[in-house]
């Protein structure tokens, strides 16, 4: 295996993005990953598609994507691993330069979400854990599924929902100095808590948004990676778990033992403890899914999450600085993109090039990416260090 | 409180040919379940062979790689592990009031349903005992399982 790094990053604004088309999308990204990488099209071996795209109509899109990014005949393949889309495609890149097939891959990461209404666009999300059983029955929604970890999470550890809107109120105002997110505003406890009830105890600003947007990076081997850049971000290890389909088979209701799994491969193949992790995007697709991201990434023990962000442990400057981006919560979830925008935010986190108000202090120079795919159906921790 | 910024950008759009889409699904290898809840029964499977118990029921063990199973049927009685109440409902589900699902630990299996006999979400606790059965929904022309706190 090669010592694999990150040489450029792009991203789009995310947002209703109603102007563009996918591939219009994803060039936003592409274009300034290349520009950012200093290579061009030619240089680049292999592409990855990752889209989840259940919602659009350009049904195989990986190919209008990569011709449109001009890459024809570098690729695609494309991959799917449902929000955790992103990091399955950074994988796959990771996997091919590591293995040395090539050299320097492209990793597109892109979503368009908002081409469909709201009703379909949950009645899409809801199939996202196993149709037959689940949505085909019982009509469950994305937001539901979140709702019966809340439940749970609050009656045996008396996680509060003021405990859960702390973390949109936190994530939000990151993103109001992200000129790329979403929602660039910051909202307040009370009108997280009055928001209207989408899955009690979920309510509106508990959930992250639906959003459009794309990602992308450019992945070289160590010699090449040395040659075209002075500012390398070093992909340490990419630790990877899932979990059953149905949800009923889940051993529990408390966390996401898929992320508890790809978090230990993670550390261990890196060789470094969860403490050493200074600035992290956690996969905050719904608040209390952050509060169980702090627990099953290693950062405080089981039930205590709500107590970690209360105490102010995830904000700028605590214990570990956690979604400095806006997090999916503010700065949007365009599934298929948003594993590469968090590879995005780490790499200028990393570079020290964020705004100010919202760049970590850093002496170790470590970083963590976590993406969950489904329900906890798929987790990706990937561990980078400039 | 800060004005309220965000991305939403519009732009000229056309009209996509639509596409719908209608499945059949085979069911034939479960059909004693989907038929069992009209005659009031929730089936599983377990394997002849290692024992293994599947609630959704299925025809193959995963566990041995058997195929040799039998029908058992599910509880009548559970234990509430978790639930919601879904207010923000989908399509196909807009014509239905809010519903609130619930997973059941019954002996060895959890099964998935809906809470039927209340409606205030914040009387359900979790913990509470609940009669399990099948229940017809009327605007689907479907059964479902019902609990019954």
């Amino acid at each position: 295996m090669r010592r694999v790094a990150v040489v450029g990053v792009g991203m789009s604004a995310f947002g209703v993005r109603n102007d563009v088309t996918i591939q219009e999308l994803a060039w936003e990204a592409v274009g300034e990953a290349l520009d950012d990488s200093g290579l061009e099209q030619k240089d680049i071996e292999l592409s990855v598609v990752g889209t989840v795209n259940t919602r659009g109509y350009e049904l195989m899109p990986a190919v209008v994507v990569n011709e449109y990014s001009g890459l024809t005949g570098r690729g695609p393949v494309r991959v799917e691993a449902a929000c955790a889309t992103g990091s399955a495609a950074l994988w796959t890149a990771y996997s091919a330069v590591a293995s040395g097939q090539v050299d320097i891959a492209i990793a597109i990461g892109v979503e368009k979400m908002n081409e469909v209404d709201t009703a379909t666009s949950l009645a899409v999300g809801g199939r996202a854990g196993n149709y037959l059983w689940e949505f085909h029955m019982y009509g469950t929604t994305f937001p539901a599924y979140y709702a019966f970890y809340a439940t749970a999470h609050m009656q045996k550890f008396g996680t509060t929902e003021e405990q859960m809107a702390m973390v949109a109120v936190k994530n939000h105002r990151y993103a109001s100095r992200n000129p790329k997110a979403h929602f660039q505003f910051e909202v307040t406890l009370e009108e997280v808590l009055k928001s209207r009830p989408i899955a009690w105890p979920l309510k509106l600003l508990d959930c992250s948004p639906i959003s459009d947007g794309a990602a992308a990076a450019v992945l070289a081997s160590e010699d090449v990676a040395r040659k075209i850049t002075d500012t390398p971000v070093w992909i340490e290890a990419i630790g990877y778990s899932s979990d059953t389909s149905n949800f009923t088979r889940r051993p529990h209701y408390l966390g996401l033992e898929a992320t508890r799994k790809a978090a230990e491969m993670a550390y261990r193949r890196a060789g470094i403890e969860p403490r050493q992790v200074e600035v992290a995007e956690v996969h905050d697709c719904f608040t209390i899914a952050e509060i169980m991201a702090y627990e099953d990434l290693g950062w405080v023990e089981k039930g205590k999450g709500g107590t970690f962000i209360a105490e102010g442990q995830s904000e700028l400057g605590g214990k570990v600085s956690v979604n400095l981006s806006g997090g999916l919560k503010a700065k949007g979830h365009p599934l298929g993109a948003t594993g590469l925008a968090q590879i995005y935010e780490l790499v200028k986190q990393l570079r020290e090039e964020r705004e100010r108000g919202r760049q970590a202090p850093l002496r170790n120079y470590l970083a963590l990416s976590h993406n969950v795919g489904g329900t906890g159906h798929y987790a990706y921790v990937t561990i980078l260090r400039r | 409180m800060s004005e309220k910024r965000y991305t939403k950008r519009e732009g000229f759009k056309i009209p996509s040919i639509p596409l719908t889409y209608k499945h059949a699904i085979p069911v034939s290898k479960t059909e004693k379940f989907w038929k069992g809840l009209a005659e009031g029964k929730i089936y599983a499977t377990r394997c002849r062979i290692c024992g293994s118990l599947y609630f959704p029921p299925q025809a193959d063990c995963s566990n041995c790689r058997g195929g040799d199973m039998e029908w058992v049927e599910v509880p009548e009685e559970g234990v509430l592990v978790t639930f919601t109440k879904v207010y923000a409902r989908p399509q196909g589900y807009e014509e239905l009031d809010p519903y609130i699902i619930a997973i059941v630990e019954a002996g060895d299996v959890r099964v998935m349903g809906w809470v039927m006999n209340i409606n205030d979400e914040s009387k359900i606790k979790i913990g509470s005992k609940v009669k399990i059965k099948p229940v017809y929904i009327e605007k689907h022309g479907k059964y479902i399982v019902g609990f019954y706190v």
